[in-house]
C-alpha cells in the first residue's frame, strides 16, 4: 500500500512540474508588471491584452520600500513596468535602476498636464511618466462644523476642540505648519522645523484621532468632523456623503505623484512601452482614476472623468506651479528633526 | 549510558542551531546595527553612540516614560482583575473550572487585533455601550469613549488578562487547601492565612503572570493605534516610524536594545527568589 502511495506522489509531483515547465515555455509576451494591489480596473488591463495580444502578469508589493529592496536584488531586471512614489523614483534613478523612456514610443506623454512634469525625482522627465497624484486637502462634514474652513490657519480654530482626525505622515502634517508659517515643505533648517512642531503642539486640544488607514470610515461615521487625509480617502468619502466639503488650503497645496517607470533591465521594456501609451489614452486613463480615485494627470482625460468624480480629481484652475509644491526627499537630520516633533505632538495630543 | 546522553545531545542540537542562528544571531545584528552610523536609508560601517543620543534626548525618552506608565498601569489592573479570578477558579470543583478556563482560553482562538476591532464596535460614538448607557437614562448624549486613553487600558486588559489567568490558575490548583486550615485551625485570620500562605504559595504563577503581561504590554503599539487614536505614544510605534518612515535603521535598532535591556531587568527582578524563600 505503502509503495503505490509513494509512486502516486512522485507521477503526481512529475505531472505538476511537466505542466509548470510547460506553462512557462508559452510562446506568448508578458508585460510584468510591479506596483500596489488595485491600481487598474480589470476592464482596463483585459482591453490591453486583448488589444496587444500581451499578457499582463500583474505583481503586487505593499510598500515603496519593498518594491526598492527587490528591484535591488533583481539588479533592474525581472519586472518590465513599475509604479510607485516620486520619492522612491528618485532613490531607484540615483541607483541607476531605470532606463531612459523612449518617447517615440509614447506619442501620448504630450497629454500629461504640466503641472506634474519637471519635478525633483525626474527634473527633466526622462525616466517617467505620471499616473496619478495624491492632493493635500482638508475634509470636513459643513452639519456638524459651523467655520467656513479656507485653509489650515482655520484648523487651530478653537470650535474645532477634539473634532480633527489626519494622517499619520509627519511630513504633510509638520507641513502643514510650516505652510502657514508660509515656508516651503522642504526646508531643511532643523530650528524651523521645530518652530513649526511648536506650533503644531498647539493643535493639541482639536486632534481626536491620528491614523493612516481608512481615516474616511471615522468622518462617515461621525467619530471625526474634520480631517486631513489621503486623496483615495477623499474620494471614498465624498462618494459616500457628497455633503462632505472638500477644501483647498489657501496657502498653497502639496501633492505627490505616481510615477510609472521602466527598469534598467526590464526584460521586455516594448511592452513596457506598449502599456504606457496604452494607459495615456484619454479614454483609458478617465476609467483609470475614476477607479484609483486620484487626481487625474493626464490633461487630455480630465474632460472625460463623469461628472460625479470631476470636482475633486481634477484640479481646480486657480492652482498653478506657484501655489503647488511637492513634497521631497531631505537630509537626515532635517528628516530626523520632523520625526522628533511630530513624536512630541503626539504626545502632546495624549 | 553515554549512548543515551549521544542520542539527547542529536535530538536538541537542532533547537539549538536553531536558536543560534535565528535569535541570537539577529540580536547580534540588532546589537552591531545599533552602533552603526546612518549612511543614506541604510548604514555604513563605523562605531557611533549617535544613535543612544539620540534616543536619550528628551522627546524619546518620554515615549520611554508613556510606555512604562501604560505597562505599569495594564499589569496592575491584570494583577487585581486576573489573580483573584484565576485563584478563585482553581478552588472550584474540577468540572466547573474546566468549563470556566475554556471560557476564557476560546475567544483567544481569534486573532487579537480582530478581537480589538470589536471594541471599537462597543467604544464608538453611538456604539453598543453608548446604546445600553443611553437608554438605561444614564447618560444624554454618545461619550466620546474611543481615541481615549482609557480605551486603551480597556484594550490591553482585555488581551493581557489570559496569561494572568492562566498562570495564577495552574499554580493554585496545586495549592493544598489543607495548609490553609492548617493556619485557620492555628488561630489565623482569613486575611493572615492569606497574607502568610495562601499568597506566598501561588505567587511563582502571580510572577510568571507578571512576566508574561509587562513585557508584552511594553510593544503592544497597535492597540494605542487602533483604540487610542495613535495618541498614545509607545516604543513599539516609534520604532515602527524610524524603521519604516525615517528610513533609520541604526536609530530603530537601539531604540529596541533600550527596551529589551528595560524589559531583561523586568524580567530578572521577577525571577529573584525573595529573601524569605531562601
Amino acid at each position: 500500500m505503502k509503495k503505490i502511495i509513494s509512486i502516486l506522489m512522485v507521477s503526481l509531483m512529475l505531472v505538476s512540474v511537466l505542466l509548470l515547465t510547460s506553462c512557462s515555455s508559452d510562446s506568448g509576451r508578458t508585460l510584468n508588471l510591479f506596483t500596489w494591489a488595485g491600481m487598474f480596473p480589470d476592464e482596463v488591463i483585459d482591453g490591453f491584452e486583448a488589444a496587444t495580444g500581451i499578457e499582463v502578469n500583474y505583481v503586487n508589493f505593499d510598500y515603496d520600500e519593498t518594491m526598492l529592496a527587490k528591484l535591488q536584488a533583481a539588479e533592474g531586471g525581472d519586472y518590465d513596468l513599475v509604479i510607485a512614489d516620486d520619492y522612491i523614483i528618485e532613490v531607484a534613478i540615483a541607483e541607476g535602476l531605470v532606463q531612459k523612456l523612449d518617447k517615440s514610443k509614447l506619442p501620448s506623454a504630450d497629454n500629461v498636464n504640466p503641472l506634474y512634469q519637471g519635478q525633483f525625482y525626474d527634473p527633466t522627465d526622462e525616466y517617467t511618466v505620471p499616473y496619478g497624484a495624491g492632493v493635500q486637502t482638508i475634509v470636513y462634514n459643513p452639519e456638524k462644523i459651523a467655520l467656513d474652513i479656507k485653509g489650515y490657519a482655520d484648523l487651530w480654530d478653537a470650535s474645532l476642540g477634539d473634532k480633527l482626525g489626519i494622517i499619520s505622515n509627519y511630513r504633510v502634517i509638520n507641513g502643514m505648519a510650516l505652510k502657514t508659517m508660509g515656508e516651503s515643505y522642504n526646508i531643511t533648517d532643523t530650528a524651523k522645523i521645530a518652530e513649526a512642531g511648536e506650533k503644531l503642539k498647539t493643535l493639541a486640544p482639536n486632534i481626536r484621532l491620528i491614523k493612516d488607514d481608512n481615516l474616511q470610515d471615522d468622518l462617515l461615521a461621525g467619530e471625526i468632523d474634520a480631517a486631513i487625509m489621503y486623496t483615495s480617502q477623499v474620494t471614498v468619502a465624498k462618494m459616500t456623503n457628497p455633503a462632505l466639503e472638500v477644501v483647498f488650503p489657501e496657502e498653497g497645496i502639496g501633492f505627490g505623484i505616481m510615477a510609472m517607470f521602466v527598469p534598467s533591465k526590464a526584460p521586455d521594456s516594448d511592452a513596457a512601452h506598449a502599456f504606457i501609451e496604452y494607459i495615456l489614452t484619454p479614454e483609458i486613463s478617465a476609467k483609470c482614476y475614476e477607479y484609483i480615485g486620484y487626481y487625474c494627470t493626464n490633461a487630455a482625460a480630465d474632460s472625460l472623468i463623469s461628472e460625479d468624480y470631476r470636482a475633486f480629481l481634477t484640479l481646480p484652475e486657480a492652482f498653478t506651479a506657484e501655489n503647488m509644491e511637492m513634497i521631497g526627499n531631505i537630509t537626515a537630520e532635517a528628516d530626523e528633526a520632523h520625526l522628533a516633533a511630530f513624536t512630541a505632538f503626539r504626545e502632546a495630543c495624549e | 549510558m553515554i549512548k543515551k546522553a549521544k542520542g539527547a545531545t542529536l535530538a536538541v542540537l537542532p533547537l539549538y542551531l536553531f536558536t543560534l542562528v535565528f535569535v541570537i544571531g539577529p540580536l547580534i545584528l540588532m546589537l552591531v546595527l545599533s552602533f552603526s552610523p546612518r549612511d543614506g536609508w541604510g548604514y555604513g560601517s563605523g562605531f557611533t553612540l549617535d544613535n543612544y543620543a539620540v534616543v536619550f534626548s528628551g522627546t524619546y525618552l518620554n515615549t520611554f516614560v508613556t510606555s512604562l506608565k501604560l505597562a505599569v498601569i495594564s499589569t496592575a489592573a491584570v494583577i487585581f482583575i486576573g489573580y483573584p479570578f484565576g485563584l478563585c477558579t482553581a478552588l472550584l470543583p474540577a468540572r466547573f473550572a474546566r468549563f470556566f478556563v475554556s471560557t476564557q482560553m476560546i475567544p483567544y482562538w481569534v486573532n487579537s487585533l480582530l478581537r480589538l476591532y470589536g471594541w471599537i464596535i462597543i467604544f464608538r460614538a453611538g456604539g453598543l455601550l453608548d446604546a445600553v448607557l443611553m437608554g438605561l437614562g444614564i447618560t444624554e448624549e454618545p461619550l466620546k469613549l474611543l481615541y481615549t486613553y482609557p480605551a486603551v487600558v480597556v484594550g490591553m486588559i482585555y488581551v493581557l488578562l489570559p496569561f494572568m489567568f492562566t498562570s495564577v490558575y495552574q499554580v493554585a490548583e496545586k495549592l493544598d487547601l489543607s495548609l490553609v486550615e492548617a493556619a485557620r485551625d492555628l488561630g489565623a485570620g482569613r486575611a493572615y492565612a492569606f497574607l502568610t500562605v495562601t499568597l506566598p504559595l501561588t505567587l511563582p504563577g502571580l510572577k510568571t503572570g507578571v512576566i508574561l503581561t509587562f513585557i508584552p504590554s511594553m510593544g503592544l503599539f497597535f492597540i494605542a493605534q487602533i483604540l487610542g487614536g495613535n495618541k498614545v505614544v509607545l516604543v513599539g510605534s516609534l520604532i515602527e516610524e524610524l524603521l519604516m518612515k525615517a528610513h533609520n535603521q541604526p536609530g530603530a535598532a537601539a531604540l529596541s536594545v533600550i527596551l529589551m535591556l528595560l524589559t531583561g531587568a523586568v524580567c530578572l527582578l521577577m525571577m529573584r527568589k525573595p529573601r524569605w524563600q531562601k
